[in-house]
């Protein structure tokens, strides 16, 4: 109750330091220059920020600790981790690209079905991959070495280079403060530990947004009045009529969980990709979820929503909700890319078919109905989640 | 997610439905200390607070809560604690497990609100091969 307490008061003196400015400007003559947010709106902009700071995770013993997140970005661009020599992490998520691929689905030792998400910020997440079918990230990160289609590898395969390859090997020891061990397999999760310890150290970018939010926080018009009319009309559209908040709430803008939004889930003709339905099945068949032996945290308390989560009829066809922070660096968009631009994610939501909607009687969308301005104000509020481009020479 | 939701309980739901107010709905859950919130129908009483309190949305959280029959209602068999959002026809995605403890006292773990809105908690009980629902409206911000 005390933190609330806190949030309210802060709600309540931004609101009043934002219209006593705007009673100020108006009486000086000045032409407004932001939208006239009410108190509601103002706690639900207050609630999409700060930008989560990256945690430490406690069923990651090497988590944080320099050594173990150096050999972790050695493996990051290691090819020699793939079964051909050709792959690596860095491969599909490109620092270059904000940690994605810029393609409609991943291509590593074979072709993907779905979209290459963004590593920026992803440590935190309750759920990973578009299915949720990891509930932490060392196993996420030891996921895409054992697929076919990524890196192609084995546990044997991994173990083995580790062992065999001297800066490797060496980098394991420093990190593990023990030779690689014989078991193969635990060999391989410690390489799925290291490569999370260094993802854990790649934040969300600081965005135009934040800025703004922090202005408003602060009360501070003049810092305000920096972000664009138009991204701000985006914002109103976003915490009011568009009802965004429901599922991008939150300083991650995204509550972590799955929805069916009426992206078609066929990925070849006959067959469809289950989304979450298979993320369930996955993850309780998974020897390295929180519940098994490679979890560090002997308590298990972090298995909490491992343990209590429940499978439904309506989860198939039900992809995570992907935090929109950065979202303009790592087009296209949906878990099979289909959609290029943000304007085209916008008008998917504007003209929603709810007939392709598989949420079982779930009723949460509906079609927004957007004018041209509504979805430029849109287009250009999730523009301003990321950083400023630099100018072009 | 920074924990930046809260929830306050509102008036109970359905028909039939009503907050507790008599002696015996009082003495209720006594075993839970202060903080409860009662909920009863014609044949028990429900006492309950959560842990934490207020709930965060998108955060797990517990309930502790006492089934007190009343009229002489038949002593539970079985208590089931679940919560769904009316405005979406949609349940939570976790499934809460339930430990009992002393003085007709239980709890139930593993909830979580992924959604901000109004939810409905429900306490099923069951007793003689029927089965009641007790339900309390909250309001997760």
């Amino acid at each position: 109750m005390k933190r609330w307490k806190r949030i309210g008061t802060t709600v309540a003196v931004a609101a009043v330091l934002v219209t006593a400015a705007a009673v100020a400007a108006q009486a000086a003559g000045d032409a407004p220059r932001h939208v006239e947010f009410t108190p509601a709106e103002v706690a639900a902009i207050l609630a999409l920020g700060p930008p989560p700071a990256p945690p430490r995770d406690p069923t990651n013993r090497v988590s944080g600790q320099p050594a173990a997140i150096a050999f972790g970005a050695r493996l990051f661009s290691s090819l020699s981790l793939s079964s051909t020599g050709t792959v690596s992490c860095a491969t599909c998520h490109d620092p270059a690209r904000a940690f994605a691929d810029g393609e409609a689905q991943a291509h590593g030792e074979g072709p993907g079905e779905r979209n290459t998400p963004t590593l920026l910020g992803v440590a935190g997440q309750r759920w990973f991959g578009w299915d949720g079918a990891q509930d932490n990230l060392w196993a996420q990160s030891l996921r895409p070495l054992l697929d076919k289609t990524e890196m192609g590898g084995s546990l044997s395969h991994v173990a083995r280079r580790v062992r065999d390859d001297p800066a490797l090997r060496a980098s394991y020891e420093a990190a593990f403060g023990r030779a690689p061990p014989s078991r193969d397999e635990v060999v391989a999760v410690d390489v799925g530990k290291a490569l999370a310890a260094y993802v854990e150290t790649l934040p969300f970018p600081r965005s135009t947004f934040d800025d703004f939010r922090d202005a408003m926080a602060r009360g501070d018009r003049a810092a305000m009045a920096r972000y664009p009319l138009l991204a701000q009309r985006g914002l109103a559209i976003f915490v009011g009529s568009g009802n965004c908040t429901m599922c991008h709430g939150g300083p991650r803008l995204s509550h972590g969980e799955f929805h069916d939004v009426g992206v078609p889930f066929f990925v070849a003709p006959g067959r469809v990709d289950p989304g979450r339905h298979g993320g369930i099945e996955k993850l309780t068949a998974s020897r390295y979820n929180l519940l098994g032996e490679f979890n560090d945290d002997p308590t298990r308390a972090t298995a909490m929503s491992t343990r209590h989560v429940a499978a439904a009829h309506r989860n198939f066809g039900e992809f995570r909700v992907p935090s929109l922070r950065n979202v303009a660096r790592t087009a296209p968009y949906m878990h099979d890319g289909s959609l290029p631009t943000l304007r085209a994610v916008v008008r998917h939501y504007s003209n929603l078919d709810e007939n392709r909607l598989h949420a079982d009687g779930e009723r949460i969308l509906r079609p927004l109905g957007l004018d041209k301005y509504d979805v430029d104000a849109l287009v250009a509020f999730l523009e301003s989640l990321s950083p400023p481009l630099p100018p072009s020479r | 997610m920074t924990p930046v939701r809260t929830w306050r309980p509102l008036l109970a739901l359905a028909a039939g439905l009503g907050c507790a107010s008599g002696a015996a709905a009082q003495a209720c859950g006594e075993a839970l200390g202060p903080g409860t919130s009662l909920v009863e129908n014609s044949g028990y009483v429900v006492a309950y607070r959560t842990e934490p309190a207020p709930v965060a949305v998108g955060q797990h959280f517990a309930v502790a809560f006492a089934v007190c029959p009343k009229g002489g209602a038949a002593a539970p068999q079985s208590v089931r604690v679940d919560a769904h959002m009316p405005a979406h026809k949609h349940g939570m995605n976790y499934r809460a497990t339930i430990t009992r403890g002393p003085d007709a006292t239980y709890r139930a773990e593993g909830l979580l609100f992924h959604m901000p809105g109004r939810w409905d908690l429900t306490f099923d009980i069951a007793a003689r091969n029927t089965t009641q629902r007790l339900a309390h409206a909250v309001e997760v911000r």
